[in-house]
């Protein structure tokens, strides 16, 4: 019965978030107080029957009842309870409603916290985000439906995918959510602001903790993504410009473009147009990314062709938000198009030169990963393009836009002085040179990629720290967002110097071991000491034992994992790792050779956790921006 | 009926959230209630409308009615016994229904201590005293011994006892006394309704037993002796 009212709930928050948008929408046109308050009402109970309609589901996966088919499907007696618990978000119908999900909370806390909003605008906003719940709903209902059921129910289900019985995929999907729907509430406020024409600097100031919210969790989920990918797939990459990551880091390069340009139209009341464009662009980035993934067209075009009303309905989806937003844009942008001009040179020209810089960065990425999809959907043939072509675009677009990163604070507003400017940064740029050059000398061998990725670091973190130095002097304490500023670019530059110095330095060997036999990677001695049977509920697994020497002393054991899980027969390589804080030694499990060998992988991977803290100090960096407005809010209303 | 009782009280809970604000914050000309009322009308009947064709009204009365679902859930029911008899541990009967579900779980021991507790509690009864003594050949893994034993008791209760009957006629198969297998088996046939598995499988084993006697008592050549050597590794009627 559970499932059947979990059922129910979904088709009544499908309601709800249609009247969510009518009255939002209608009320804050017609000035109708009493409408504008049905639209929150509405908003609350959408929240209380998505989530009751999630809980039925996670019912359903806890209490193994396999007549329901996603839970035959997606989970089995054998799968442990946290895994079970899970699974509700680990299949495709259950990570939508996970996204609905959030999109209904966020859209409460939008009605709750924004009582000092302007009355239409929240409205408005409420309205928008009523209308995409309500596509959400429908998508979810009408074409992956989780409560179908299955009668009579089979004995046991399928099984999680081995890939996502992990931790990290346990947060990599709900972070990813929460960003994407931090950046469709600045998607509604851009359609209110075009409806109501006043994206002016008020505006932004509300906008701009949720798109800071948005990017915060779109950092982290990206993050965890990225180290989910390092440890469990076995040979420790961390980026793939795979198309899947790829479509959560074209919102990301738009959203942080969006920030960017948002401080420049509350700062400067200028750039609105831009700033609305680019609220726009990120949600709808965020849905194109759900269609690469939700459709099945990455798989193979041709999935697509198979169960075309899924990709569809999305792409269909994808079409009006981004049309009607266009259309609307359109019409109205003429009318909130302010004065407020800046001469080319100025902090706002550098704001927008790195803007630009970034959507460049942003259209190459699109290029690759949509090409060849496109080029296979017209039977033109198939090509795949891989990282090569994503490393040789990205990385000079991105370049200069991080040299601009340490300059735009040394430039005034509205007016500045590029001279200046360089005058006050030569030592920086002398010591992000000298740093460059001559720091790669001491990992034994000059590379490129080190002295690039040292050098730009160099140069972001001495030029930030100057900037915040010189603000200090200038007015006294150093606000939160300040620290902010300090924190996501210091973050991003550590997070250069990791993947600088991973991929010039990272090294590899693969072995064929007897127990008892050795190998050796760099400064390190491997003694491999033979593997046991390691069995645990729903897979059986052969751990090796290999101990790490260095200059004779023994500095680890490492116990990695080859697991095959009973019901869907699949092989998983769970690697062993030992993390450092200036290079991870990996090692992971080949396959059993004839003779009692085992092959196994070692790796050495310099530096490569920087990565991770880097995008770590990002997400702080915009925690305490969002921090540093709230706090000026109060002040501001103290005040007056 | 409980189903529909909790659809009527979702319904009321979203018209509550949706029409109280609304009523709370009616400006001065609240003469048109036209909207809510529409909304009071329309949101039931959608809801039921929409439920019909997307979801499965009928899988509740299905469910309760068929009773696969009890045997899909028999972990379940087996957890449920278990706590029963925790309350009441002198329930013979609940305690055969145990063993017997730990014997489908393959749980001999456990099978074995359950039923052991209900052949305390009910000594004279037939059908406890053979259930208990496959849970000892399952966890030993023969017949012989104090199993038959338990099974000879429990014919001297009940001679017609089908579960002694077909253990008696398995221990006297295994030790290749076909005669007295023969015995047994076709006493347990007579009694056996005629579509079951345990039925088909009983007389393909009697087939095999006469075969074997036939072949015994005649001293007839050796045709048919692979495929009777070949069935003899797996003579459980089961």
């Amino acid at each position: 019965m559970i499932p059947e009212l979990g059922h129910v709930a979904l088709i009544l928050a499908l309601q709800l978030a249609l009247l969510q948008g009518f009255f939002g929408l209608l009320g804050a046109s017609r000035a109708n107080l009493s409408w504008m308050a049905a639209a929150r009402g509405a908003a609350t109970g959408q929240l209380l029957f998505v989530l009751l309609g999630y809980l039925a589901l996670v019912w359903a996966f806890l209490a193994n009842d396999f007549s329901v088919m996603n839970v035959a499907e997606h989970s089995s007696r054998l799968l442990p309870m946290q895994y079970r618990f899970t699974a509700a978000w680990g299949s495709h119908e259950g990570s939508f409603l996970l996204w609905t999900l959030m999109m209904a909370a966020w859209t409460v806390a939008l009605a709750f916290l924004g009582r000092r909003m302007p009355a239409e605008l929240r409205a408005r906003a409420i309205g928008v985000l009523g209308l995409l719940s309500f596509c959400f709903l429908a998508y979810a209902l009408f074409t992956s439906n989780p409560f179908m059921r299955l009668h009579p129910p089979p004995m046991d289900g399928g099984d999680l995918n081995p890939l996502l019985q992990d931790p990290g995929m346990i947060l990599h999907p709900p972070l990813l959510y929460m960003g994407y729907v931090g950046f469709a509430v600045t998607f509604a406020f851009a359609v209110a602001a075009l409806v109501a024409g006043r994206p002016d600097a008020a505006w932004a100031r509300w906008v701009r903790p949720w798109a800071l919210a948005g990017w915060v969790f779109l950092t982290l989920g990206i993050m965890i993504g990225s180290w989910w990918a390092y440890y469990e797939l076995g040979w420790g990459g961390w980026w793939f410009w795979d198309p899947s990551e790829n479509a959560s880091l074209m919102p990301w390069l738009a959203g942080t473009a969006l920030l960017h340009s948002l401080i420049v139209t509350e700062k400067r009341r200028s750039l609105q147009v831009w700033t609305v464009f680019l609220a726009v662009a990120v949600f709808a980035l965020t849905l194109l990314g759900a269609f690469l993934v939700r459709s099945g067209v990455l798989s193979s075009v041709h999935a697509f062709a198979l169960d075309p009303l899924r990709g569809l309905f999305i792409l269909v989806f994808l079409g009006v938000v981004v049309g009607a937003s266009l259309i609307l844009f359109a019409l109205r942008a003429k009318a909130v198009m302010a004065p407020g001009a800046f001469a080319p040179v100025s902090r706002e020209s550098a704001l927008l030169t790195g803007n630009v810089l970034l959507l460049t960065a942003l259209g190459a990425v699109m290029l690759g990963t949509l090409y060849p999809l496109l080029l296979d959907a017209f039977d033109l043939g198939k090509i795949s393009v891989g990282p090569p072509y994503f490393n040789s675009v990205f990385v000079p677009l991105m370049a200069p836009a991080l040299i601009l990163l340490g300059i735009a604070p040394f430039l005034r507003w509205g007016a500045a002085d590029l001279g200046k400017a360089l005058h006050d940064l030569r030592w920086q740029a002398l010591a992000a040179l000298l740093i460059g050059a001559l720091a790669p000398l001491a990992f034994g061998a000059w590379r490129w990629q080190a002295a690039l990725g040292l050098a730009l670091a160099a140069w972001m973190i001495l030029a930030t720290a100057s900037a915040l130095r010189a603000r200090r002097r200038a007015s006294g304490a150093l606000p939160l967002s300040a620290w902010g500023m300090g924190s996501a670019h210091v973050g991003l530059a550590i997070g250069i110097i990791g993947m600088g110095l991973v991929s010039a330095y990272e090294s590899e060997t693969t072995a064929a071991l007897h127990k008892g036999e050795k190998a050796a990677l760099g400064p390190y001695e491997f003694v491999f000491q033979g593997t046991a049977e390691a069995p645990a509920s729903n897979y059986s697994a052969m751990r090796g034992t290999v101990q790490v020497f260095r200059d004779g002393r023994e500095v680890v054991t490492l116990m990695p994992e080859k697991r095959i899980y009973l019901k869907s027969k699949m092989t998983m390589t769970e690697a062993a790792i030992r993390y450092g804080a200036f290079g991870d030694i990996y090692v992971a499990l080949g396959e059993p050779l004839p003779g009692g060998k085992w092959s196994v992988q070692f790796y050495l991977k310099p530096f490569v956790g920087w990565l991770w803290v880097g995008a770590l100090l990002m997400a702080l960096g915009g925690l305490l921006a969002a921090a540093g407005l709230r706090r000026q809010r109060m002040e501001r209303e103290e005040t007056t | 009926m409980s189903f529909w009782i909790g659809v009527g009280a979702f319904v009321l809970v979203a018209l509550a959230l949706l029409l109280l604000p609304w009523w709370r914050q009616r400006s001065a000309p609240a003469g048109r209630p036209w909207e809510a009322l529409g909304v009071l009308g329309a949101l039931p009947a959608l809801t039921v409308g929409l439920y019909i064709y997307l979801g499965a009204p009928g899988i509740l009365e299905e469910q309760a009615l068929s009773q696969a679902q009890t045997r899909y859930d028999a972990e379940g029911i087996v957890r449920a016994l278990e706590d029963k008899l925790k309350k009441n541990p002198n329930d013979a009967e609940g305690w055969y229904a145990l063993g017997r579900a730990y014997i489908a779980f393959e749980r001999a021991a456990e099978a074995e201590e359950a039923l052991r507790k209900a052949a305390t509690q009910a000594p004279k009864d037939a059908r406890i005293l053979a259930q208990l003594a496959e849970a000892i050949a399952l966890g030993s893994g023969s017949l012989q011994g104090r199993p038959l034993e338990l099974v000879t008791e429990a014919l001297a209760i009940n001679p017609d006892e089908e579960k002694a009957l077909e253990l008696a006629g398995l221990a006297a198969y295994q030790e290749e006394k076909w005669a007295e297998a023969l015995h047994y088996w076709r006493r347990l046939l007579r009694k056996l309704p005629k579509d079951n598995d345990l039925h088909d499988a009983v007389s393909q084993a009697v087939g095999i037993a006469e075969r074997q006697l036939a072949e015994k008592l005649g001293g007839t050549g050796m045709a048919g002796m692979p495929e009777a050597q070949e069935r003899k590794k797996s003579p459980s009627p089961h």
